[in-house]
């Protein structure tokens, strides 16, 4: 914050200064959600390599063994299906938001985040009603060591939504539309937004990681 | 121990200030490490109970004498209960009730004073940095303590001091602890105290990522020691499959201490890579980034793509020990080839995590100490980013010897060698500038010196092992063992040294003892080469490594090596002796710019103000312009308004709190 007892010269170093590193700020959120999606793809990787090469290797004959019965399809798609919707949903609000559509943005918010928290409550029922024992095949080693992993990141990244939402009840609506009065306002406004654009992209990326491995565990 | 720089401004109770009109809480609920620990042994003793509430009906897969999954459990609870009691979460908790994050109040130039901010959960990047600082010497010291331990069993070829079991779970902790731990020695204290500066930026992008990083490092090192207490674990560092899942439950302290202190390591990385993109003062181009800038850029980018292998890896061990995955068990569908390639994708990027911040710390050193710019500076760059990229295609070499595809070998035999193009390149830049210069033989220099005198054995070495007739003769043998002995500590701890003697008067405003520097340097560089030079023969005669025993004839050549790994031990405490008596005690100020330099950092007054900088600094030249005819400084430290940019704030704007837009 500014020193209000500065002179006119200090003010507008400081101005300039705090411009300086708000723009920064800003930066710093698209670059740490990119380099996040880029580390969440090396452990997704690890997952994804173990995947191909216990399938390949078919150890003992068991990628999935004699009499293998693969989870519950409807449950699986449904619970890749919520997280498309949820992704979907937010992304429909934040074009809205990007217009001046508060409330709109609020509301898909609340229903992403909903759907979101319903495909971890359904992989979580999922895991402990699984039709095999997590060490029976490779198949089953990896289906029930990566989901776990799955769906706390999908909760982690479903927290920063809560906090966006919770964050927006402080700003308000006209905001979205106009260019407040100040500086600390604008800048206030200007990291939700980098924050929100974040946000969307990390959970698309989810939602992305969300069918690839459906499709490697209930489709090839 | 931290130690209060400015003594006059210290709090007697080492407290800091309260919060006006802030209820006073007893100091085991305030946040804090007394608080954490109290979390931490609350958070054990209940995941241990929820362990055996879940899992104390579970079949056993391994020979594991207790339930693994009370003691995993146990320890994940210990973590979240000490990062709890440090007051982690803190913040957290206001993000989700809506509340704005606090300002740092470092950045409006107020410090907390007194030595308690050096064991808080702290905002302050150099706090956070001699944080880091102490807890890597802590380390250093415990893994050269089990070092001293398996060279004193090795003076006699058959058992005298310690037994088969007790020597591998030793030789274990030794390597873990310094493999793991010493993966941030340089990134840990330096990066995150003078990255910033550095760039000339006040403040990181992510100051509570980056004190979470730091403080999970106390957290792994205890739960690797932990391990001792479970019969500790027989792998060694690299943790192998099938060994490890049939190992009592000090493995589970290994998988779990090491993906944590993984976790730690991505933080650190995620940190440095946005703040040095992002952060950077105006002028501060990539073509004037200072050359340790660049190796904390390229090992946070190894640390932030690599390292998620590992901890992946580390977690599919544990699912495998406690809810019965068998991810490992070629016998169910695994492969413990699995997990060799997981671990060796992150394990050999890891070697170069280890290996570059030496480059980055000795590149700043010889600079100031030869009075002259860089040679090659571009080069040096590419390197580093040439090193980062291909260590990234080389991890099969590790596998030669365990049923790699043969067909393979030549390809990875290939990548292994390409590196040590880019390798080369940055040794030659320090030979470049070392080209007819005045040499000032100070202490920073001395072990600069030693650096490049260790890294041509270890790297020479290193080439030699990784065609595949040499590696298939030599692997798993002494000279395996000396090769990267050569390159990690006599790289990276000299360069670690190098940098304490470099920054610490600028950390502290405090230099240490110049006679004692040198009897340190000249022991340490004696005794590490009478140590380790002598293991490239004992290998090649066939001594194995990780076994406890060897032949009668090798006997006289170990004895040499010990003594001298003693004497080497000696010369760390000389060191120790210094660095407790110049802080503590003789406390000589060093306030200037005792070395010349012309980097930004040595531009600040010492210790560095609390904001780092009055004013965003514009840069102007480049660091290395020592002896350049008309070279301008290297940067305007209070440039008047309207330098910075008129798109961020124009000239004369009112205050940003309260004016108008």
């Amino acid at each position: 914050m500014t020193d209000l007892t500065s002179t006119p010269s200090e003010a507008a170093a400081a101005a300039e200064d705090e411009g300086f590193y708000h723009e920064s700020a800003l930066n710093a959120t698209w670059t740490g959600s990119r380099l996040a999606i880029g580390g969440l793809t090396f452990l997704f990787g690890a997952f994804l390599f173990a995947y191909f090469y216990l399938r390949s290797l078919n150890s003992s004959g068991l990628w999935q063994g004699p009499g293998f019965v693969r989870p519950s399809l409807w449950i699986g798609t449904t619970i890749m299906l919520l997280a498309e919707v949820s992704a979907g949903v937010h992304y429909f609000g934040l074009q809205r938001i990007k217009a001046g559509g508060k409330s709109t943005w609020q509301i898909t918010g609340l229903l992403a985040l909903g759907l979101g928290l319903a495909a971890v409550a359904f992989q979580i029922y999922q895991l402990v009603d699984l039709p095999f024992a997590p060490g029976s095949s490779g198949y089953a080693s990896v289906f029930t060591g990566f989901y776990p992993v799955f769906l706390v990141i999908q909760l982690a990244v479903l927290l920063w939504l809560e906090i966006l939402l919770a964050r927006s009840r402080f700003i308000p609506a006209l905001s979205f539309v106009e260019q407040p009065p100040t500086y600390t306002e604008t800048h206030a406004v200007q990291r939700f937004q980098a924050s929100l654009s974040a946000f969307s992209t990390t959970w698309n990326y989810m939602a992305l990681m969300a069918l690839l491995f459906w499709f490697l565990f209930y489709a090839l | 121990m931290a130690i209060e720089t400015q003594p006059e401004r210290a709090d007697p109770t080492g407290r800091g200030p309260e919060p006006a009109g802030a209820a006073v809480r007893p100091w085991w609920l305030r946040p804090g490490i007394p608080a954490g620990l109290i979390g931490a042994v609350i958070g054990y003793f209940l995941g241990h109970w929820l362990g055996n509430f879940l899992g104390g009906d579970y079949a056993r897969s391994s020979l594991a004498d207790a339930n693994d999954v009370a003691i995993v459990l146990g320890y994940a609870f210990a973590v979240l209960g000490w990062l709890a009691g440090l007051g982690v979460f803190n913040d957290l908790f206001g993000l989700m009730l809506g509340r704005p994050l606090p300002e740092e109040r470092r950045l409006v130039g107020k410090e907390d004073p007194g030595l308690g901010k050096y064991f808080r959960y702290t905002l302050d990047h150099k706090v956070v940095g001699i944080q880091y600082l102490y807890g890597m010497i802590a380390y250093f010291l415990t893994g050269g303590l089990f070092a001293m331990a398996i060279r004193s069993e090795l003076l006699s070829p058959s058992y005298h001091l310690i037994g088969p079991e007790q020597y591998l779970e030793v030789v274990g902790e030794h390597g873990t602890m310094m493999m793991m731990m010493m993966s941030s020695v340089i990134l840990g204290p330096f990066g995150q105290y003078f990255g910033p500066l550095l760039i000339g930026s006040k403040r990181v992008a992510f100051p509570r990522l980056e004190a979470l990083g730091f403080w999970l490092t106390p957290a792994s090192y205890v739960i690797l020691l932990s391990a001792i207490l479970f019969g500790g674990f027989p792998t060694g560092w690299t943790g192998y499959e099938p060994l490890a899942t049939q190992a009592t439950s000090g493995m589970d302290a290994y998988y779990f201490a090491f993906g944590l202190m993984g976790i730690s390591m991505i933080l650190a990385g995620f940190n440095m890579i946005v703040t040095i993109i992002n952060y950077r003062a105006p002028g501060m181009r990539w073509s004037r980034l200072p050359m340790f800038v660049w190796s904390m850029f390229t090992v946070a980018f190894l640390q932030v793509l690599a390292v998620p292998v590992l901890v992946g890896a580390c977690y599919m061990g544990l699912s495998d020990r406690t809810f019965q995955t068998a991810f490992f068990t070629n016998q169910l569908g695994g492969s413990s080839y699995l997990y060799e390639n997981l671990f060796w994708f992150f394990g050999h990027p890891e070697v170069y995590i280890l290996a570059l911040p030496g480059f980055g710390v000795i590149s700043e050193v010889v600079s100031v100490f030869c009075r002259k710019p860089l040679f090659g500076y571009k080069i040096a760059a590419a390197g580093m980013l040439g090193v980062g990229i291909l260590s990234f295609f080389v991890w099969q070499h590790h596998l030669f010897d365990s049923g790699i595809n043969p067909d393979m070998r030549p390809l990875f035999m290939l990548t292994t060698e390409l590196i040590s193009i880019p390798t080369g390149f940055i040794y030659l830049v320090g030979m470049g500038t070392f080209w007819k210069a005045r040499i000032r033989f100070s202490i920073p220099m001395l072990f600069a010196l030693a650096f490049y005198f260790n890294f041509l054995i270890g790297g020479i070495s290193g080439v030699f092992l990784s065609d595949v007739p040499a590696d298939t003769t030599e692997h798993g043998s002494f000279f395996v063992m000396a090769h990267f002995h050569y390159t990690i500590m006599g790289g990276l701890i000299f360069a670690f040294f190098s940098g304490i003697y470099y920054w610490l008067p600028k950390m502290t405003g405090i230099k240490l003892n110049e006679t004692l520097g040198k009897i340190h340097f000249w022991t340490m560089f004696i005794f590490f080469n009478s140590t380790f030079l002598p293991l490239f023969a004992l290998g090649v005669m066939g001594m194995p490594r990780r076994v406890f025993e060897y032949a009668r004839n090798l006997e006289t050549l170990n004895d040499w090596v010990s003594i001298s790994s003693f004497l080497l031990g000696v010369s760390i405490l000389i060191f120790l002796f210094n660095f407790v008596m110049s802080m503590l005690f003789w406390r000589t100020p060093e306030v200037g710019n005792p070395w010349r330099s012309r980097s930004l950092e040595w531009q600040l007054s010492t210790p560095p103000p609390p904001e780092n900088f009055k004013r965003v600094p514009v840069i102007l030249s480049s660091p290395y312009d020592y002896g350049v005819k008309d070279a301008l400084p290297v940067a305007d430290l209070n440039p008047p308004p309207g330098v910075i940019g008129s798109a961020y704030a124009p000239a004369g704007a009112v205050p940003a709190s309260t004016g108008e837009a």
